[in-house]
């Protein structure tokens, strides 16, 4: 292989580059965002910025009253209570895209107790894909890796039901988990009081809610603290709701390593969510579909 | 009012030839896909304060603004942001097939390590294909500064990589996955 450096930057940066997406309405979203500002900092001078941040947390969730502390803790609730009841009700498929600077672009797809997470490579193609696939008639959860052609049965995990727990704070900020049902774990997450609602962000044109969770910072076991060669990770996670639908349409997250010998880390990741009709088509693609000639290998450690 | 629509229907005729080219080029400045949108978004919105270059060609414009705005980030996320390492806690979401893939990989990784100004240099050299005077002239700074930040930025880049470009047999953790011989 060519090792030189300005070679391998080159290559580094052609492959970067190709997962770079084709933006549409720039203009027209930067068009909106200086409107908005100008009218901000118009409304600032007139009446100052504090009524306008909780008029901003207001306007976010409907609220009618004024203050400070004591509404955004109404206005969580609110907005809580309804991002629950919307993904409690929910019969739709979830499709979420996650994209990062850390590793490669993923899709998440879940319906109920289905669902499949798909890695790929920088070039489009399939890398690994987890959750569950239609075997003898039953859900099972698989694992499939495509760089070797194999897959195995992916033993029954004991994954954390909410983000509340500090093991679970750090799912959050990685894409949507694989096997798992990302929608009650996101329900569980927002109702055990370790989120806050803190205004709102423009996302594809629509205002969302923006629900931010309070950051976890995390000893790294022994054993990962080797393998990093740092101490402490410390997360964090922010997630965009629909003020309509109240249905997550965003999530962003990040890992900052730190506290050990090399030089510290900061890896960040986000998931765009969409939810569509139950149609036969989607339906089906929250399921894993083991490709013909892969080699079934008896657990993922064989992989 | 009318007037603005037009500038703004204009610019995104323009972006809808341009805007994949300029937007991987913010975000090999920044790092990311999404931070290179934020610093495009933030470029183009500088773009329609200067309402007399949305009607010319805005091109250079954004370019010269992306490379000053990711400078000025890059001062002041400065404390987090100076450095990276190439272990991952979670070996199998970075992976991918070959060393030399991952090899790649690490270098855009460590371009987060540089300083800004060495960063944009080589960014504009290796991506945009620039030469020296062109670097300088967009930069605003002299031909020897663009040629010493190009130089300083690339013995950097082989320190960081040293581990790894020393040890071709012994691919680095974050592709041990991949070598199972399958």
């Amino acid at each position: 292989m060519s090792l030189d450096v300005e070679d391998l930057l080159r290559q580094g940066m052609e492959r970067f580059a190709e997962q770079v997406p084709v933006p549409s309405g720039l203009a027209h979203q930067a068009a909106r965002a200086r409107r908005r500002r100008r009218l901000t900092i118009r409304a600032a001078a007139a009446a100052g910025t504090a009524a306008v941040t909780a008029a901003a947390v207001l306007a976010a969730t409907g609220g009618r009253s004024a203050g400070g502390s004591a509404t955004r803790v109404r206005a969580t609730a609110y907005v809580v209570s309804r991002v629950e009841k919307a993904l409690a009700d929910q019969h739709l498929v979830l499709r979420g895209r996650t994209t990062s600077g850390d590793w490669g672009p993923s899709v998440y797809w879940a319906y109920g107790s289905r669902n499949r997470f798909k890695e790929l490579t920088g070039s489009g193609e399939p890398y690994i894909a987890v959750g569950t696939a239609l075997i003898g008639g039953k859900l099972t959860g698989v694992y499939v890796t495509y760089y070797n052609r194999k897959w195995s049965v992916l033993p029954e995990r004991a994954a954390p039901a909410s983000a509340c727990s500090r093991t679970g704070t750090l799912e959050m900020a990685g894409p949507a988990a694989p096997a798992r049902n990302w929608p009650a774990f996101i329900r569980a997450t927002v109702a055990c009081g370790a989120a806050t609602v803190t205004g709102h962000a423009w996302i594809g044109g629509v205002k969302t809610v923006r629900i931010t969770g309070s950051p976890v910072t995390e000893k790294l076991s022994p054993g990962e603290a080797r393998a990093v060669h740092e101490k402490w990770l410390r997360s964090r996670w922010t997630l965009y709701v629909n003020p309509h639908t109240y249905l997550p349409v965003r999530l962003s997250g990040s890992n900052y390593t730190y506290g050990g010998p090399m030089p510290s880390y900061y890896s960040t990741g986000v998931t765009d969510i969409r939810w569509l009709r139950p149609t036969a088509a989607n339906i089906a693609k929250a399921l894993v579909t083991i490709p013909p000639g892969f080699r079934h290998v008896r657990s993922p450690a064989s992989q | 009012m009318a007037a603005q629509d037009q500038r703004v229907e204009n610019l995104e005729q323009f972006l809808a030839r341009r805007g994949q080219a300029l937007l991987r080029t913010a975000a090999l400045l920044t790092g990311s896909i999404q931070a290179g949108e934020d610093l495009l978004q933030a470029a183009i919105e500088r773009l329609l304060r200067q309402r007399g270059r949305v009607d010319g060609d805005p091109e250079g414009y954004l370019r010269r603004t992306l490379c000053n705005l990711a400078t000025d980030e890059f001062r002041r996320q400065s404390r987090w942001r100076r450095k990276l390492h190439l272990l991952q806690a979670e070996a199998p979401t970075s992976a991918d097939t070959t060393a030399e893939v991952d090899l790649r990989d690490a270098m855009v990784r460590l371009l987060g390590q540089l300083p800004a100004q060495q960063r944009t240099v080589l960014v504009l050299r290796y991506w945009e294909q620039l030469n020296g005077p062109e670097t300088a002239e967009l930069l605003g700074c002299s031909e020897y500064a663009v040629k010493s930040a190009a130089s300083r930025g690339l013995r950097r880049l082989r320190e960081l990589a040293g581990g790894l470009l020393s040890d071709e047999t012994q691919p680095h953790d974050i592709t041990a996955r991949t070598g199972d011989g399958s």
